[in-house]
């Protein structure tokens, strides 16, 4: 296979348009990633990556899906959506691929969707923007994200948890600054507690020294960063240097071991953060540890963990590989009342039984309304302590 | 297969417009345009607007987005018309830059970081997607056709002859009775324009338009296709933005292949091949695969 | 007292673009062209200064010449085997080049290191204050090595026969060719040096940042726009550029939005440039 593959490439590399060879062949089943390699969400991407190819290469050794194997073609959106659209046109068109999974940047999300549900691919992201759920796609959207909504009435729950009374919350901008705020601030005051105020600030910056100084002027308890790792970093030593002692607030995906760990733990002490999770000995949460070597696994790629498994799951449950088979089988391999499971072969063996199944995954229970949105999750709540994340409780 | 060959096409021939445009700027007029990725998202954003706000149909929504990014081509060109060239480069890569903090921070005009989805395309949603990517390769490509016989005359034209003039030393041309600022500045506009009539295009082809597309990678891609087809050479141009396409689509063949190595440094190598490319280019084919021919005396007298 | 803290504040940042602005400002008095590869070098710069640091446990001050050397040397040695053939054909070919050799350092970057974020080993320490004023001790810090290398620099120039020569050729490269300066010694020490110090600026810039090969990307616009302030080619201008550039970036934020400000820094450019067209310290007409 992948001599064939090889050799039709370095064809393809000298006459790009000429290498007409079936790149899908019908005894694999094609299945694409893309994933932001490189631009602002390059960070993220690689390890994405990583937990999709383990699944599906635990899923080839195991025998595959309906006899065949998986072939993973993984393509980079650059973060940019003119060349997220270039690569799921090749995934779509040359792959065949049935389903794309893992785009990350809502910009990339919005642009790939409309080729997707055109031509009857899923559609599997992390994207956090509310608008991608709204867009016509006709089912072929999986969002395994909670909504903006969903995560920032969580987060002022949590706030409210621990004693906010006077809150200031930091934004990088990005398609959910606005609408998170909001909701924020609503629960916040209707908890008859202060909402001091909102600064967005251009994530691209080297530092944000004179935005922090406008929110601590009016001395918060508590700040409340929707952040991204890389501001976060910046954000947080500058935040140590002004001798705020205040509470201090993120989501998970921007306080990831990699901070915890580049950062001294002076600086990253008592930081707060929260990500979607499922319950506390999920074996699949253990599994994706494992796979990526750390013990606070990103929940972007708990995600794409999941969007590979559930898309196996469903290709098996339906019977056949084409997108509308994931589309029509997702949900009933994902919810219900079948057998609880938590990986893909485990499901696989199921299935061949004809047995129930709803998949249990590394970033929640992975149930899904009819816009695509996850319905319910629970979320888990860290505190940094002397450089590394303590759980405080999952709800 | 068919499908993705013909959405590369209508990428190239989007790019090709662009190119055009790059060249008409720097290859006739002399003057360099780093900010090419903001021209591109005004005339983008210009059409988007219009018909999901307006309700403009598309074929009054690209000529407006035309007639707008021109017209920010004139008022940069006045702006900048006392800079000399390295200074302009670096204003016009900060305007890009500009344009896309605007389109990122006015929401209640841009929709934000969000961006607009749902623009609509000629006929999308009623022909199939492969009718619709056939249709809009095809008008594509008849724009580019009218363009190329336009832009050729005008190149031959007493016009073109007095830009190459400039170009090739300000000084003269402003002896001999030229009005060098006037030229420039008609010239930039016209340039701008096709960039903008290539956002437009874009936009109605993808459907969506956001902050995020607009990077300034755009504009080393359309310099990438002009330097390799050759400065001041239309056909160059179109050459160029066929190559510049298909050398990206091409290493992401490469790059799938290397499966031994992690995909961020496949995408690194995938980078790398492409500036390469230009690095290798420039150095031994200094004009580009089709120089620029400048018409001679006695073929225009006829 | 907001408007002192803000001041201070940009003086900081000031202080952080002024290096790599004298890098690229030096590059064009002697070469004439912009150099874009300066954001790829000052990414350079920041990694050879992390492992230095992460890697090898040097303190910063130590990892400060050998980002400078590692920078200049890498900057030179691509220089001369891409770049330098293309000076012949015009500043634009060359300027295209180093756009490209930029994207290609970057590229080199990600496939060594990956894209993940890494950050110096430092300790961190809590602002001076007074009264209400606080001030970043690591930042007077580096404000100090900033003020040491300009001074190195301008002795540099000014007393040594490489720096006469560099100045001369400057001046007048056509008079200098005739007096029987070497170009090509003069252009390579001219790029060293520029890279060198846009070397040293990627590691002053990354002590606060979450370093990733985009680092100097992220930041480079700003170093165009003070050496463009300040005219291009000239070295108090850069310095003075990048003050001019980092007020104003905090400046704007009494009045727009912070998403806003890496725009008000370049609406200053405009302004300044429609009164003064080759900026404010370039005078010559080459």
């Amino acid at each position: 296979m992948k001599l064939t593959r090889r050799a039709v490439l370095s064809a393809g590399v000298a006459m790009p348009f000429i290498g007409r060879t079936a790149f899908a062949q019908s005894n694999t089943i094609a299945i694409g990633a893309l994933t932001p390699q490189t631009g602002a969400g390059g960070s993220y991407g690689p390890s994405m990556v990583k937990t999709i190819r383990a699944v599906v290469d635990e899923v080839n050794a195991a025998g595959g899906v309906l006899g065949r194997k998986i072939e993973l073609i993984s393509e980079n959106d650059e973060t940019s959506p003119e060349a997220g659209v270039r690569a799921a046109r090749k995934l779509i068109d040359v792959n065949k691929v049935s389903a794309i999974l893992g785009t990350w940047a809502s910009s990339v999300t919005t642009a790939v969707a409309p080729l997707c549900w055109e031509n009857k691919v899923m559609l599997f992201t992390v994207s956090g923007a509310d608008s991608i759920t709204q867009l016509p796609h006709q089912g072929f959207i999986i969002r395994t994200q909670p909504t903006s909504k969903l995560q920032s009435t969580r987060i002022a729950e949590f706030l409210l948890s621990r004693g906010a009374k006077r809150t200031f919350v930091m934004s990088a901008q990005t398609p959910f600054a606005v609408s998170g705020f909001n909701t924020v601030s609503e629960v916040l005051t209707a908890a008859k507690t202060e909402v001091l105020g909102h600064v967005i600030y251009d994530p691209a910056k080297a530092t944000f020294r004179s935005e922090l100084e406008q929110a601590i002027k009016t001395k918060p308890d508590t700040i409340f960063f929707n952040s991204y790792t890389p501001d976060l970093t910046t954000l947080l030593r500058e935040l140590y240097r002004l001798g705020y002692e205040g509470r201090k607030h993120t989501m998970a995906y921007a306080a990831n071991a990699k901070l915890l760990e580049a950062l001294p733990a002076e600086v990253t002490e008592g930081l707060t953060s929260m990500a979607p999770s499922p319950d506390v000995d999920s074996p699949v949460y253990k599994k994706v540890r494992d796979i990526l070597g750390t013990s606070d696994p990103d929940p972007y790629s708990c995600q794409t963990y999941d969007h590979i498994t559930m898309a196996l799951l469903a290709i098996a449950r339906a019977g056949e590989s084409s997108g509308p088979a994931i589309h029509g089988a997702v949900r009933k391999i994902s919810q219900g009342t079948g057998t609880k499971i938590s990986s893909a072969v485990e499901g696989l063996k199921l299935i061949a039984q004809k047995t129930e199944v709803n998949y249990e995954g590394a970033s929640g229970p992975c149930d899904f309304a009819d816009t695509g949105d996850i319905i319910t999750c629970k979320f888990r709540f860290d505190v940094a302590e002397a450089g590394k994340n303590r759980l405080l409780g999952i709800s | 297969m068919e499908n993705y060959l013909i959405a590369m096409t209508v990428f190239a021939g989007i790019y090709a417009i662009m190119a055009l445009g790059m060249n008409l700027i720097w290859g006739l007029g002399g003057m360099v345009n780093l900010g090419l990725a903001g021209f591109y998202a005004v005339g983008a954003y210009t059409s988007a607007l219009v018909t999901t706000k307006l309700g403009l149909p598309i074929y009054l929504a690209v000529p407006l987005a035309v007639l707008v990014s021109a017209l920010v081509g004139v008022i940069v060109a006045v702006i900048t018309a006392r800079l000399q060239g390295d200074y302009l480069a670096i204003v016009t890569l900060g305007l890009a830059e500009l344009v896309r903090l605007t389109a990122s921070n006015e929401i209640w005009l841009t929709n934000g970081t969000d961006g607009i989805s749902g623009v609509p395309g000629p006929w999308r949603g009623v022909l199939s997607p492969t009718a619709f990517n056939s249709l809009y390769l095809g008008i594509v490509l008849c724009i580019i056709a009218v363009l190329f016989l336009v832009l050729s005359r005008l190149a031959a034209s007493p016009f073109g002859r007095v830009l190459r003039a400039i170009r090739e030393d300000e000084m003269i041309a402003a002896v001999a009775g030229k009005n060098v600022l006037s030229f420039k500045i008609r010239t930039f506009a016209v340039g701008c324009g096709l960039v903008g009539l290539a956002g437009a295009l874009f936009a109605h082809y993808s459907s969506y338009v956001a902050p995020d597309v607009f990077q300034s990678i755009v504009t080393i891609h359309v310099i990438l296709a002009v330097a390799v087809g050759g400065v001041g050479n239309m056909r160059g141009a179109l050459l160029g933005a066929v190559i510049v396409i298909a050398l990206g689509e091409a290493t992401r063949f490469l790059a799938g292949s290397l499966d031994f190595i992690a995909p961020s440094q496949a995408a690194a190598v995938r980078e790398s091949l492409i500036a390469l490319f230009l690095i290798v280019v420039l150095n031994v084919r200094k004009q580009g695969l089709l120089p620029e021919k400048t018409p001679v005396y006695s073929e225009e007298k006829r | 007292m907001e408007l002192v803290q803000i001041l201070v504040n940009g003086l900081m940042a000031g202080t952080l673009l002024a290096i790599p602005a004298i890098g690229f400002t030096t590059i064009f008095a002697v070469l004439r062209f912009p150099n874009f590869a300066v954001g790829g070098l000052m990414a350079i710069g920041a990694y050879t200064g992390l492992v230095a640091n992460t890697m090898g446990g040097l303190p910063l001050l130590a990892t400060l010449p050998i980002a400078f050397m590692v920078a200049g040397l890498i900057g030179v040695g691509s220089d001369k085997l891409m770049i330098s053939g293309l000076r012949p054909s015009g500043p634009l070919a060359a300027a295209i080049g180093t756009i490209a050799l930029g994207l290609l350092l970057e590229n080199a970057l990600r496939f060594v290191f990956g894209n993940e974020f890494r950050t110096f080993n430092i300790p961190p320490v809590r602002d001076w204050r007074f009264g209400d004023l606080r001030v970043p001790p690591h930042q007077v810090e580096n404000a100090t090595y900033a003020l040491v290398i300009m001074a190195v620099l301008f002795c540099f120039l000014m007393f040594t026969r490489s720096g006469k020569m560099m100045r001369a050729v400057a001046d007048n490269p056509a008079l200098a060719g005739l007096k029987g300066i070497n170009a090509v010694r003069t252009t390579d020490m001219a790029t060293f040096l520029g890279m060198g110090l846009a070397g040293i600026g990627g590691v002053l810039i990354g002590l606060d940042v979450a370093i990733d090969p985009l680092i100097g990307t992220r930041t480079m616009l700003a170093v165009f726009a003070a050496a463009v302030v300040g005219g291009l080619g000239s070295i108090p201008g850069a310095v003075l550029g990048a003050f001019i550039i980092g007020l104003g970036e905090e400046l704007a934020l009494l009045a727009v939005a912070p998403t806003y400000r890496t725009a008000v820094g370049f609406l200053a450019i405009l302004l300044i440039l429609s009164f003064r067209p080759r900026g404010l310290l370039g005078e010559r007409r080459y």
